[in-house]
């Protein structure tokens, strides 16, 4: 028996302004057994998910269509949904608050993203 | 002048010493001190010494020279009043008081120098040392020099010339009593000019860069400040001291600027970069602003030095430079995951490896062609008629009577040029495997406008229209790549309305972006500030 996936049935938020990039994450996630919230390309959209759903973590490209996606990355702090940036910014172009963030670089290769929200999910042990 | 009698000696000079400094000879002291000062000119202070030689020694002439730079040559400090009025020759250069510099120093004169002492000779023709004297020079029937010594070493003389009665001890005595105040005299004025030079160099200097320059109390009240600060701010002199000067700093600076003085130390400098107001165009303008302590003899700051040294351009290029640098490896990381995302599904789609091979080629082309093109421009847009002509011209399309391009300027930002330009690539492929570029009875219109919808919002519409196109015997792939560009695609990324038909004459694909009024400037009008 494979080890059951550490995304599995959790509740993923993806906000990505390429719909191509979005598909791949999507199915990435979908592949490990992970519930894709989305995927939305815009900042408007991307906030009210953010408010509205019930989410376990969120990949956010960050510059969405010409806007930041700082304030999705906000939202969800201040909800302690754990958030992963996707993004071709060097960590010394994003605002000072953000540069320690969890950052997966474009261009990625799926298991990278899924392994990286792997990473901010709370361990739940064997349950 | 020789008429003049020496003054009176009320005492006689003794052998045994030197002569008592009579009143006389003190009062000659005190004015060649007093008046140093007052000369103007080195030149002219040398010839208040000599006139003072003169009258207390009763010479008739005199002058007064020193070592110049090569050393083995006398420069002239001056010639006395008396010795210019007693000169008979026609060189028009001393008929205008020009002083002969260079002269070699030998002769009776030169023993003073060279021999480092006192000298009288009442009897010059016979002198062994004799020389002559220059064309026009009074006649010598004697002669008496003296030199003058700075640090113990013989720099100067000055040389009195006839006496009606010849000159005796006593003229000597009076004479190397001047000495040293004719030397005290000369140094003090050359320090005098330099130190005056030394000024105006430091406040043409001062006044001469670019800098504002100012000075300071350790608590940041001014005290002074340069002309270019009252240049740049419009602030006078006046109202920029003690904290006037915080009147010029953008609100948002100040509290930084009034801590910048919080940190003054007895020993270190200070910076700080901060936003001035120019006053002319009330634009702030960064400066990169210093301040050094001045320290008296004792060590203590008895000032702060500032300067204030526009980084503007400076720091706007910098911060441009750091956005572009951004922008671009955002742009370059971007593409590369879009083309990684088109190389999957194309290989998805299966098929021989020519065609998929052929199918990616023309995909990365018509990226290329966009971005090449983005990259071209001002503004980073595309003008969406040239955007559709390079797709179909690229595949060979001529524009006739079956084919018609045809719509408005339309600039597109790149991102928005990037899809269509794909969707644009995928219709035309699919037109010359199937539709109305292959078939010579097929017709294709491409047409496109801005049409205002309610509430003030505009959409781009852009309509690719086949007619005249068989029945196909093999029915196009309908779920490839193109019609997932399209129907999903485009909605997700531009937030676009499409339809795609697959009609009987031919296919109709209609696309509809939301579209903001500022996004309407042709291409070459939405240049960037």
């Amino acid at each position: 028996m494979s080890q059951p996936s550490p995304l599995a049935d959790k509740r993923i938020l993806v906000v990505e302004d390429e719909y191509f990039i979005a598909r791949d994450l999507e199915r990435a996630l979908r592949a490990a057994d992970a519930i894709v919230v989305g995927p939305v390309a815009t900042l408007e959209q991307g906030l009210d998910l953010a408010e509205t759903q019930v989410l376990d973590a969120a990949v956010l490209d960050v510059n969405l269509s010409g806007e930041r996606a700082f304030e999705i990355a906000d939202r969800l702090s201040a909800r302690d949904v754990p958030w992963t940036f996707l993004t071709g910014y060097d960590e010394w172009a994003l605002p000072a608050p953000y540069r320690s963030a969890s950052i997966v670089a474009k261009p990625f290769q799926a298991d990278r993203v899924v392994r990286a929200i792997g990473a901010l999910m709370p361990d739940k042990g064997c349950a | 002048m020789n008429g003049q009698s020496p003054p009176p000696a009320p005492s006689a000079p003794t052998p045994q010493g030197p002569v008592h400094r009579d009143a006389h000879v003190l009062a000659g002291i005190n004015r060649i001190l007093q008046e140093a000062l007052r000369a103007s000119t080195e030149e002219e202070l040398g010839r208040l010494c000599l006139e003072v030689a003169e009258d207390l020694t009763g010479a008739e002439f005199s002058f007064f020279g020193e070592r110049g730079p090569s050393h083995d040559r006398l420069d002239h400090i001056a010639i006395s009043e008396r010795g210019w009025a007693a000169y008979g020759g026609d060189d028009p250069d001393y008929s205008e008081r020009q002083l002969p510099n260079g002269m070699k120093i030998h002769g009776i004169f030169g023993q003073v120098i060279l021999q480092n002492r006192s000298l009288i000779v009442n009897d010059p023709a016979s002198h062994p040392d004799r020389v002559g004297t220059p064309d026009g020079h009074p006649g010598l029937r004697n002669f008496l020099g003296v030199p003058l010594r700075r640090d113990g070493e013989t720099f100067a003389m000055f040389a009195l010339g006839n006496h009606p009665t010849g000159f005796t001890e006593r003229e000597l005595a009076i004479a190397e009593e001047l000495a040293p105040a004719i030397v005290q005299a000369l140094l003090r004025k050359r320090a005098e000019v330099a130190s005056r030079a030394s000024e105006r160099r430091l406040l043409s200097l001062i006044e001469g860069i670019p800098q504002l320059v100012w000075t300071a109390t350790r608590d940041g009240q001014w005290t002074w400040a340069s002309a270019q600060w009252v240049a740049m701010t419009g602030l006078s002199v006046e109202e920029s001291l003690g904290d006037g000067w915080l009147a010029a700093v953008h609100p948002d600076d100040r509290d930084a600027a009034r801590r910048f003085w919080e940190s003054a130390s007895e020993n270190g400098d200070l910076a700080m970069e901060g936003r001035l107001r120019d006053g002319e165009t009330g634009r702030y303008r960064w400066f990169k602003t210093r301040a050094t302590p001045v320290h008296d003899d004792h060590g203590r700051v008895v000032e702060w030095f500032g300067t204030s040294t526009d980084i503007d351009t400076l720091r706007r290029l910098r911060e441009r430079q750091e956005t572009l640098v951004a922008e671009l490896q955002h742009r370059v990381r971007n593409i590369l995951t879009i083309v990684r995302s088109i190389f999957t599904r194309t290989v998805e789609s299966g098929g021989p490896i020519d065609e998929i091979a052929d199918h990616f080629r023309g995909r990365l082309d018509s990226l290329a062609r966009t971005q090449v093109v983005a990259t071209q421009t001002r503004s980073g847009k595309i003008d969406l008629e040239n955007l559709i002509r390079d797709e179909l011209l690229g595949v060979g399309a001529i524009e006739d009577e079956r084919l018609s391009i045809e719509g408005p300027d339309v600039a597109l930002p790149a991102d928005t040029a990037e899809s269509i330009g794909l969707a644009i690539h995928e219709l035309t492929t699919n037109a010359l495997k199937y539709g109305a570029l292959r078939h010579p009875a097929g017709r294709l219109t491409i047409a496109w406008g801005i049409e205002h919808k309610s509430n003030n919002k505009c959409e781009l519409i852009v309509k690719w229209d086949e007619t005249g196109v068989p029945a196909m015997p093999v029915p196009p792939v309908r779920q490839g790549f193109g019609t997932e560009l399209i129907r999903e695609a485009l909605p997700y990324g531009l937030g676009a309305r499409t339809r795609l038909e697959f009609r009987g004459g031919g296919v109709l694909c209609v696309v509809s972006l939301p579209w903001s009024a500022d996004d309407t400037d042709p291409v070459n009008r939405s240049a960037e500030g």
